[in-house]
């Protein structure tokens, strides 16, 4: 069962297009990043399906139902900046909140624990630094210990140290069970902490699907010759890529990473009479990867 | 809708400016009518005989309702200025957004602040109430209930100032815009309303044409209008002419509670339908 299903949702503001017509649905128990850019669409996706944004056209289903308030109570959500009022404490500000999402109030100590709060619990919010208000906001989320999280740059304003207990966090969460939907403009946070992604790029869905098939990294060899035909139909002897792609005058092997041996291919083009007179190995980073994709 | 007003209260039992203003207001009501109650028995009366003789004090009972509901009615910009405040810290600090995220239906949000601001008006009425009982045994006469409409037209005053306090606290939502705005406002219609009065007796005066007070027609003036300071016997003899304009409370009473209904459904119709 989904728990979250997009249909061709759509939200403009004005004239601006934030949202075109995007499609893709989130399984049960993954760790779900939605990667883009500044601007892409990303927050305004996650407002809609939390019911603080009206979709222009489309529609999503929470738990492969039609999207009710009940559903919104078992999701933790924290949504672009930590929301909590000023002048009350971290206590009362998850008072609120567990009474609003209808449970009860002994896990407040748990959550603020969990996020080392713990020791500011009873001071007032405006006396945050921005990383605690960030981490009061994770700890909101917790409450109740909601089976799917939704987390909107989650480790944005964030120390290193806070960046990687908020990384592991949420890896643990994850292996509990729970599902876990987070956008990030990183992909070195999506890489490492997601098993799922979907691409935003200026409110289109680029691609959607697991990470490692996605965001692989390859090695590319670029091969060319004169004669383009006889090299294409050698080409189909030669093991070990795992796709091919033709640009123009040359041929490029993908490899997963590691295996391309410049000097095999070399040596397996002559042995069919082939010359080359074009040979190169590109390593592909994970940045020209998000290029590409966004761009 | 108990449970929603709980958390309500969770937001303001410890908000400071809640508890400023409500001593404001509870000071101001107490404070404002000893001071008229003070002022007519010291020194108007004294300076005036013939007034003692027209009437007693504006704080004998059946007289009581109607005067303190009147001095009372100029705080209600305190629980006003509340109702914007409460409101406008939501969006201020972003929590509009969280309570909806956490689960509370849009409905339940802007219901539980339109409960919240009848609240604020009962309160005000219940303390109006006291104070009129207070004032009427202070001046010596005897208990009566004639009159007590007045605390109804306070009643409703105050909750057509609550109610439009939160439209400009919905429709504005900056704190200080909001605040400005709403002031703005209010001497905007007294001038406006000040206008009409004097059109109102020009029309009845030299065209024989009567359509009451239609300064009484405004927004908050329609229950305002309900509202008078008692008026003086003999004064009103001589003013008490057919040649003013006849005060249609009827018409004020409906128009206050169609204003009402805009308010209602306009703040409400704003915080369901558009983007948060």
């Amino acid at each position: 069962m989904p728990v979250l299903t997009i249909e061709s949702l759509r939200k403009d503001y004005g004239r601006i297009q934030a949202l075109k017509g995007v499609s893709f649905s989130v399984p049960k128990g993954c760790v779900f990043g939605i990667l883009g850019p500044n601007g892409s669409g990303k927050t305004t996706l996650l407002g809609v399906i939390s019911d603080i944004l009206k979709p222009t056209a489309g529609s999503y289903k929470l738990f492969d139902e039609e999207p009710a308030d009940h559903h919104r109570r078992q999701i933790g959500t924290f949504l672009e900046t930590p929301n909590f009022y000023h002048y009350l404490s971290a206590v009362q500000n998850l008072t609120i909140s567990a009474a609003i999402k209808q449970r009860g109030e002994d896990d407040i100590e748990k959550v603020l624990e969990t996020v080392n709060l713990a020791q500011r619990k009873n001071s007032r919010f405006s006396t945050y630094s921005l990383g605690m208000k960030q981490r009061l906001a994770i700890a909101s989320c917790l409450l109740g210990s909601p089976d799917v999280l939704v987390l909107d740059e989650p480790t944005n304003g964030l120390d290193p140290v806070g960046i990687a207990e908020t990384r592991e966090l949420i890896k643990k969460l994850a292996q509990q069970g729970k599902t876990i939907i987070m956008a990030s403009h990183l992909l070195d946070e999506v890489e490492k902490v997601c098993t799922h992604v979907a691409i935003l790029k200026k409110g289109e869905l680029v691609t959607t699907g697991k990470v490692d098939e996605i965001l692989a990294n390859e090695d590319i060899v670029e091969v060319g010759a004169a004669d383009l035909g006889r090299l294409q139909q050698a080409a189909r002897q030669l093991h070990g890529y795992s796709s091919m792609k033709q640009s123009e005058s040359i041929l490029q092997f993908y490899y997963p990473l590691g295996t391309a041996n410049l000097e095999n291919v070399n040596r397996f083009f002559f042995e069919q009479n082939i010359v080359l007179n074009h040979l190169q190995l590109k390593k592909k980073s994970l940045e020209s990867k998000f290029f590409e994709l966004t761009n | 809708m108990i449970q929603l007003l709980k958390i309500e209260w969770l937001k303001l039992k410890n908000y400071a400016a809640f508890i400023v203003l409500s001593l404001f207001f509870i000071l101001g009501i107490l404070g404002s009518n000893y001071a008229v109650f003070y002022l007519k028995k010291n020194f108007i009366d004294q300076a005036d005989p013939t007034k003692m003789i027209a009437s007693s004090s504006p704080y004998d009972f059946t007289y009581t309702w109607q005067t303190t509901s009147y001095v009372s009615g100029f705080l209600l910009v305190l629980p006003g200025l509340l109702m914007i405040l409460l409101v406008t810290n939501e969006f201020s600090f972003r929590t509009h957004r969280q309570n909806i995220i956490d689960g509370w239906s849009r409905k339940n949000f802007i219901d539980v602040k339109i409960v919240m601001a009848v609240i604020a008006a009962l309160i005000s009425t219940v303390l109006v109430f006291i104070t009129a009982m207070l004032f009427g045994f202070a001046s010596g006469s005897s208990f009566s209930l004639l009159g007590i409409e007045n605390i109804g037209y306070f009643f409703l005053k105050a909750i057509s100032f609550n109610m439009l306090a939160l439209l400009f606290a919905v429709l504005v939502r900056r704190t200080g815009f909001a605040i400005g705005l709403f002031f703005i406002y209010l001497g905007f219609e007294n001038i406006i309303w000040a206008i009409l009065q004097g059109l109102s007796m020009k029309f009845k005066i030299e065209y024989g044409f009567d359509i009451g007070y239609m300064g009484n027609y405004l927004p908050l003036n329609a229950s305002d209008g309900l509202l008078h300071f008692p008026k003086n016997a003999v004064v009103d003899m001589a003013k008490n002419s057919s040649k003013m304009p006849h005060d249609y409370m009827y018409v004020s009473l409906a128009l206050a509670l169609a204003y009402l209904v805009i308010f209602y459904a306009w703040s409400r119709n704003r915080i369901i339908k558009t983007d948060l």
